[in-house]
């Protein structure tokens, strides 16, 4: 289970927080079509869902630094297109694996979420 | 550099990077660039939070969260500094005790001496009839056997105790000497900070007068002078010989007693003369030994005892037909030790028990407390703290308490480390060089944190049920029956520790105080006493007895004195120096087959002895100046012999014969019958509780052995040390005169291990006794208040405030109650546990148990009138509408 860092009350705070996971998920997808800098990653998962998740970029960051020390990301430093020295994220043999687990995770709650919205059944496990 | 690192290195620079990105693509879309910036920061959100938030993904989560419960803590603990001050005093007394016994047993128990392969060092001990004798000496021809014939061993050391009277360096001085064999200091593994030790070239009767300084004498009374190496001195026991200062030994323990100087065996005349070469029964040598290797203790013990069953079957008339002696190889270690491992097992236990004491009174403070912070901890379960983090703020609150309560535990163990060494060094030498290192520090915070999850888990948490949580929040302090019996619980646990505390310490008091109430039959407070040792460098016997002569003569005429005279022991303080005594018979006496002549102690005592101590002559005459070594030899026996060796009629003019095979060794015995002259009234200088003692005197001027002094006067008697001083060095300016006390002091000198034994413990008990008075009185006072609105019930129907009363203070004496019967039983238990692997635990009498359980019983009571009065004073109207 995992604490979350600070107890505060900072609604700022929390919704990053909800967000998490989902974040990570979207990340280890996003780099599973190779490795990229951080920018690229924020567009790329913008681009992809066509704009609908609006995720404040800046929270992509500690997304990126908690991936990189589970060991399901790597980095190197490269230059950027814009000829900028920027670190590039790369999948790891590890995060992959993760990826397949992260995937079915989400594919359950979504399923859990949608029979709850949809009166039906009794309320599932998250 | 590490990952960590090197993440967070950059991270601006990776923000600015990002920013760069999304402003370039917003001009792409056709903004303008303050514009796109401005766009490109909004989307990125608050970059500080974002660092924040970033590094907070390297932060160790449960260290920053135990540092904010700890900071919550210190907040909430600062609030109730009552409560805090208690519990952090109480747990400082529980583990600065311990810290401080721990130390101090690992010290002397524990550490291994700085001998080199100190774990092969073996000390040759005999057990005569089952008993360890600590100072197990063998004589000459003994040690040639065993050297002859032993095989486990590589090497035997030999150690004999011998005083010197030492001139040369500095004043002259009796100094306790060791006198050594070649190989001694080889087998014991120990080295010179100065010059060399004795070795072979040292050994036996051509060698030059060699002489090594013990440590401390060299540092303490020569002020660690280097250039005493080389120096000449004169030694003279029995005989005066010179010898060279050869070397300085290490520190180290000396066994088994204590030395200043160590010397070659050419320095002792005695060593060299036949009767300790070819005496068999002349023991006066203890042995050490190296365990060959591979060699087990037991086995080196079964040839050791298998070679003396020998020598006792080949030389019957050298051994006791009674006294059966085995022999056992012991770790020099242990045997050091021996005598202090009872006491300092005791001290750890009692210490154990008072940290009980100490963790169930914080227990039941930290209950008390939680049931009032119950409305706390329920809206914080109710708003989603796990149990898990509602008990490690608890567990916070509790490492801040124990924490503070180890620091200044540590703190107060310093001293009591220095006090209790002081103390310790009665039973074993290893307590003087004991030193405070950071395993105190250690012990105290292992025992803090120890302490700190055990009290996390005393209180019970609220539910997570919130309605539950939330309804004691705004109702207030309810107390839940659990608590309640788990309070009286911890409070029986601490009446049960201290009372088998306090039964211990009344056990000793009382032992100390019958030790102090005896009759002697001595007149304690005006016999002054010396240490005059006889020194015989340059004198012939006769001018030996008459320096003696005309010393006690002066001594008399110095005013204020009303008798003086000479004896060879210092009541109690020279206990045992001649050994178990001498066998002896008188006229007409048979011995049972089998069995041993009795055993007399002897003492040499010049005329005038028994006025000078006060003691009645009862029958017959005292000596005379005209009983010497030319004219008839006769004694003076005590009332206990004359008793046993006459029952029912006058010993006067009967005779004694001394029997033993040793005699023949000692000079002034003879085995001819010695005419009885007097019968003394008892005399007890051996043993603190005086019996009946089998003592014969000797005049000393037939038997020249006196090397005290007693002097009698009605003045006070410390006003006569100079001018007594002064005579003795107008006679001969070398000649020493030490250790001046009076019979009072010397008792008082020789009691004072009990009276330590005796402090230290009741100190303990009193500690005990002190948290477990404020238990109670917690307890009752959180009952108390718990109950009011009973209480206020109660008072409303009719109830006399006088009946609250008692039931409160009835509540405190039954609590106690319980508490003493089962610290009685658990008492007994620990006795009976204790007596099966110590020799000496004895079950305190009946009026010692009915003492402390009243003593107890009392305090409880006392301790519950407070919180009582409050329950009797309860204010109707108040109570009712508290709820």
């Amino acid at each position: 289970m995992y604490l979350p860092p600070r107890m505060s009350t900072k609604e700022q705070n929390e919704r990053i927080e909800m967000l998490q996971g989902t974040l990570d998920l979207l990340i280890l997808r996003t780099l599973l079509l190779g490795p990229t800098h951080g920018h690229a990653i924020a567009k790329a998962i913008e681009f992809n869902s066509e704009d609908v998740l609006q995720v404040e970029q800046g929270s992509l960051y500690p997304a990126l630094h908690r991936l990189i020390k589970r060991g399901w990301i790597s980095f190197e430093v490269g230059t950027s297109e814009n000829n900028r020295q920027a670190k590039f994220y790369r999948l790891t043999p590890k995060g992959r694996r993760q990826l397949v687990v992260e995937t079915s995770k989400w594919d359950k709650l979504a399923a859990a979420i949608g029979r709850i919205l949809r009166p039906a059944e009794q309320e599932g496990d998250s | 550099m590490s990952l960590r690192k090197r993440m967070l290195d950059d991270m601006d620079g990776d923000i600015r990077d990002h920013i760069a990105h999304e402003t370039q693509d917003n001009i792409d879309r056709g903004m303008a660039p303050d514009e796109a910036r401005y766009a490109a920061l909004r989307k990125f959100g608050n970059v500080g939070q974002v660092k924040e938030n970033t590094r907070d993904v390297w932060s160790f989560v449960w260290l920053e969260q135990l540092g904010k419960d700890l900071r919550f803590s210190l907040r909430m603990l600062r609030k109730n500094p009552s409560f805090t001050l208690v519990a952090v005093l109480t747990l400082a007394l529980g583990i600065g005790a311990n810290a401080a016994i721990f130390t101090l047993v690992r010290g002397v128990l524990l550490r291994p001496l700085v001998n080199r392969d100190e774990d092969h060092l073996i000390f040759v001990l005999q057990n005569v009839n089952g008993v360890a004798d600590p100072s197990s000496v063998f004589s000459v021809p003994e040690i040639q056997d065993i050297r002859a014939r032993v095989k486990t061993l590589t090497q035997i050391g030999e150690f004999s105790t011998n005083p010197f009277t030492m001139i040369g360096l500095g004043e002259a001085r009796v100094v306790r000497g060791g006198v050594v064999n070649g190989s001694y200091f080889e087998v014991m593994g120990l080295h010179p900070v100065l010059g060399r030790l004795l070795d072979q070239r040292d050994d036996g009767p051509t060698a030059e007068g060699a002489v090594v300084l013990t440590y401390r004498f060299w540092t303490t009374v020569l002020k660690s002078d280097p250039s005493v190496i080389g120096k000449t001195v004169r030694l003279d026991s029995l005989g005066a010989r010179s010898a060279t200062v050869v070397g300085v030994l290490e520190p180290s323990i000396p066994y088994p007693a204590e030395t200043e100087i160590i010397a070659n065996i050419v320095t002792s005349p005695h060593h060299l003369s036949a009767t300790m070469v070819t005496g068999r029964s002349h023991r006066m040598t203890g042995l050490f030994g190296r365990l060959a290797p591979g060699v087990t203790l037991d086995q080196a013990s079964a040839e050791l005892d298998g070679i003396y069953a020998t020598m006792v079957k080949d030389y019957p008339e050298h051994y006791s037909k009674t006294s059966k002696v085995h022999i056992e190889a012991k770790l020099l270690r242990d045997q050091v030790t021996s005598r202090a491992r009872t006491v300092l097992l005791v001290l750890l236990a009692s210490s154990g028990l008072i940290f009980i004491i100490a963790c169930s009174n914080v227990a039941n403070l930290i209950l008390a407390r939680t049931v009032r912070r119950e409305g706390e901890l329920g809206i914080r379960a109710a708003l989603g703290a796990s149990s898990g983090s509602l008990r490690r703020t608890l567990l916070a609150e509790n490492l801040l308490l124990c924490g503070a309560g180890a620091a200044l535990g540590v703190l107060v163990a310093r001293p009591m480390v220095a006090i209790l060494a002081r103390y310790a060094s009665r039973f074993s030498v290893r307590a003087l060089e004991l030193t405070v290192d950071s395993t105190m520090l250690w012990v105290g915070a292992g025992l803090a944190l120890l302490a700190a999850i055990l009290l996390a888990f005393v209180p019970r948490l609220p539910s997570a049920n919130a309605s539950q949580g939330i309804a004691h929040a705004s109702g207030g302090t309810r107390v839940a029956g659990g608590t309640n019996r788990r309070l009286r619980i911890f409070a029986m646990v601490q009446i049960a520790a201290c009372f088998v505390l306090l039964a211990g310490a009344s056990m000793l008091v009382k032992t100390l105080l019958s030790l102090q109430a005896v009759q002697t039959g001595l007149d304690m407070h005006h016999v002054l006493t010396f240490t005059l040792p006889v020194t015989t460098y340059g004198r012939t016997p006769e001018q030996i007895t008459t320096f003696y002569r005309e010393t006690l003569r002066r001594i008399k005429d110095v005013p204020g004195v009303d008798s003086a005279s000479m004896g060879a022991v210092v009541p109690w303080r020279d206990s045992g120096i001649f050994g178990p005594g001498l066998q002896f018979t008188t006229d007409g006496f048979v011995r049972g087959a089998g069995e041993d002549y009795p055993r007399a102690q002897f003492r040499p005592i010049s005329p005038g002895f028994f006025a000078s101590l006060g003691v009645p002559i009862l029958e017959g005459r005292d000596f005379k100046d005209s009983d010497r070594q030319s004219s008839e030899q006769v004694v003076i026996i005590s009332q206990s012999t004359a008793q046993r060796m006459f029952p029912n009629q006058s010993a006067i003019d009967h005779h004694v014969t001394w029997t033993d095979p040793v005699i023949k060794y000692i000079p002034g015995f003879v085995g001819t019958p010695l005419r009885i002259i007097g019968v003394s009234a008892d005399v007890d200088d051996e043993h603190i509780v005086p019996g009946p003692l089998i003592t014969v005197f000797l005049p000393f001027e037939q038997m020249p052995f006196a090397g005290r002094l007693f002097v009698h006067t009605s003045a006070d008697p410390y006003a006569l040390v100079t001018p007594i001083t002064r005579v003795v060095h107008s006679m001969s300016a070398e000649q020493p005169l030490e250790r001046a006390a009076t019979l009072a002091d010397v008792r008082a000198e020789v009691l004072t291990p009990d009276r330590l034994n005796t402090f230290v413990f009741s100190g303990f008990a009193l500690v005990a006794l002190i948290i477990a008075v404020v238990g109670v009185a917690g307890v009752l006072a959180f009952s108390v208040s718990a109950r009011t609105r009973e209480f206020g019930i109660r008072l409303a129907i009719g109830a006399q405030p006088r009946q609250l009363l008692a039931g409160v203070i009835i509540q405190g004496a039954v609590m106690a109650g319980l508490g003493i019967l089962a610290g009685s039983l658990g008492g007994f238990v620990l006795a009976r546990l204790a007596s099966s692997y110590f020799q000496s635990v004895q079950m305190p009498g009946a009026i010692v148990v009915i003492v402390s359980a009243f003593v107890l019983l009392a305090a409880a009571v006392i301790a519950s009138a407070l919180p009582a009065i409050r329950a009797a004073r309860v204010d109707v109207i108040q109570a009712l509408r508290a709820d």
